[in-house]
């Protein structure tokens, strides 16, 4: 396995770690989602009442990841780096 | 024994030899050069040695038993070259009076071949004050013991040992009594260094019988202009976030100022009236400065009262990539703190620090094993100070795996502990490593390699997803009940 000073230079010549997501666009981001979360929520609350809840659960479902990365980005535009 | 073991970084890979089969050396000089500080003195012992036999190529230094209880580092090699030597324990230590280090050389020596080896240790708790106690605005005075002949298992021509003050006051100075090996006054002193030799033709002194013999304490009293600074303990909490791409270290710090302690009931009249004339007392710490990674943003210092507004901030922008590392140790950030009250002798301050840094800045992505390298300093100098326990945590994202990590140096001890914070599931894997008697010498870096896979990122996303769905099926079932209370019921 590499000792100490391969570490070093190996640490030197590769590349810097980059997020998925730049952090620059992370707070519209979250805005973005979480307004689309709220506006599904909104619209999961007018849904008829049926016997198989077939809608009522797919929008459940998108409202639910759309808050879940919205509240992640929200985290961390707010500095909780999570 | 505060020694690093030398099995990690600094040592060759060798196997231990455990017959006695060090080679024969003469040495032609030894000078032993002393820096008196507060906390930390560094010792520099320059060996002129010649060698007796063809082919040799490990020579033995040798430490008293109190020398060696207070080495906190040390590091060997040749004069005028950067490499270290690797260095091992040696297999006998006599009647634990005497420590013995095998040192490799890099090119064997023939009969009557010379080198220098230049051995520099730092000492830490080597000086105490004397007078214990000091008023305000009195001067701060050390004493520090040492042993008066180096030790060494070959025979010595000449060797001498020189302790060099900070101030010019040197208060007094042992006079060795009856030393057989001197031809002329066996210490004097002239300006800032006191002088203990030279001494001539001393035998092999690398031995209990020689030590019960010849070997003596000297101290020496002197003035030292600067407080004299203890980190009682230092916790350190460095937490990595992908998602942010940030990297948050945190310092927990409690400081001890080990100077004379104070005498007297602390007067704010007097230390005004210092600090407007610009005469601050050598032994009260008002500001200290340190030097953080460039980059930083969001630095935080406060107490256990709060926020602590009394500090200095200015910050570098992140180095570019591709520096050499002398150019990358001259980009940092200065930050100047001054802690809520002035630091007497024999009080403590205890404070938390801590900075946001970009990910980017300390660690890098090797594409071919799939693997994350993060690097994160010890800990923050503050200068002149010694670090007795420090505690350096490292928290990786969730579900990081393959942990690796390759320390400057060996740790009193390394654990693996799972960490809980915000938004974790299944928390987050945290390597914390334990040091004690940190010197200026231990600012290295401590390198982790970890993978974390791409599903491993959206644990957290999925988990807030999940908590919100939950909602959303109480919202479906709570629709169907009727809650209402009937007015109208059949009894």
């Amino acid at each position: 396995m590499a000792d100490y000073p391969q570490i070093i230079a190996l640490h030197r010549s590769l590349p810097s770690f980059t997020p998925y997501i730049p952090v620059a666009l992370l707070p519209y981001i979250a805005f973005l989602l979480l307004g689309s979360t709220f506006a599904l929520a909104f619209y999961f609350s007018t849904l008829p009442k049926t016997t198989i809840p077939a809608h009522e659960t797919m929008v459940a479902s998108l409202a639910s990841v759309l808050g879940g990365f919205g509240v992640v980005a929200l985290f961390c535009s707010v500095g909780v780096y999570v | 024994m505060k020694l690093w073991p030398p099995l990690a970084v600094l040592c060759s890979l060798l196997a231990v030899d455990l017959v006695w089969a060090a080679h024969s050396f003469e040495n032609t000089a030894i000078v032993r050069t002393v820096e008196l500080g507060g906390s930390l003195v560094h010792v520099t012992t320059t060996y002129a040695i010649k060698s007796l036999e063809a082919g040799s190529s490990r020579y033995t230094i040798a430490l008293g038993r109190d020398e060696h209880q207070k080495t906190s580092w040390l590091e060997v090699r040749l004069k005028g070259q950067q490499a270290a030597l690797p260095f091992e324990r040696h297999g006998t230590h006599l009647d634990n009076e005497v420590y013995l280090y095998d040192v490799t050389l890099p090119k064997a020596l023939a009969t009557n071949g010379t080198a220098n080896i230049v051995v520099e240790t730092v000492q830490t708790h080597a000086t105490y004050p004397w007078p214990q106690e000091a008023a305000q605005s009195e001067d701060q005075a050390l004493k520090y013991e040492s042993d008066l002949f180096v030790l060494s298992p070959y025979e010595t021509s000449v060797q001498r040992t020189k302790l060099r003050s900070s101030t010019p006051s040197i208060l007094s100075f042992t006079q060795p009594e009856e030393v057989s090996f001197a031809t002329e006054n066996p210490a004097t002193k002239s300006g800032t260094t006191v002088t203990y030799g030279p001494y001539y033709n001393i035998p092999a002194s690398a031995s209990s019988d020689f030590i019960a013999a010849h070997q003596q304490h000297v101290t020496v009293q002197y003035n030292h202009g600067f407080p004299v600074l203890e980190v009682t303990k230092l916790k350190r909490a460095a937490e990595v976030s992908h998602w942010g791409a940030n990297l948050n270290i945190q310092d927990e710090i409690i400081l001890h100022n080990a100077g004379p302690r104070l005498k007297g009931h602390f007067s704010r009249l007097q230390h005004q009236t210092q600090s407007y004339y610009n005469r601050p007392a050598p032994h009260v710490l008002s500001w200290a400065t340190l030097l953080l990674p460039a980059g930083i943003s969001n630095v935080y210092y406060y107490d256990l009262i709060g926020n602590v507004s009394t500090s200095r901030l200015r910050t570098a922008p992140s180095p570019p990539k591709g520096l050499s590392q002398a150019a990358l140790n001259n980009h940092f950030s200065t930050l100047e703190i001054r802690p809520r009250y002035p630091l007497m002798g024999g009080w403590n301050y205890s404070f938390t620090l801590g900075w946001d840094a970009p990910l980017g800045d300390s660690a890098v992505w090797d594409a071919k094993t799939g693997k994350y390298i993060l690097g994160v300093p010890v800990m923050t100098l503050i200068p002149g100070a010694v670090v007795d326990e420090a505690e350096v945590k490292i928290v990786l994202p969730e579900g990081a795996s393959d942990i690796e990590f390759f320390a400057p140096f060996p740790a009193l001890s390394n654990t693996l502990s799972t960490h809980i914070s915000y938004l974790d599931t299944t928390g987050r894997p945290a390597v914390t490593f334990e040091y004690k008697d940190l010197t200026d010498k231990h600012t290295g870096t401590i390198y982790i390699t970890y993978k974390v896979p791409f599903l491993a990122h959206l644990k957290k996303p999925i988990a807030v997803g999940m908590a919100f769905f939950a909602l959303f099926s109480l919202a479906m079932g709570w629709r169907r009940v009727d809650t209402r209370i009937h007015t109208k019921q059949k009894l």
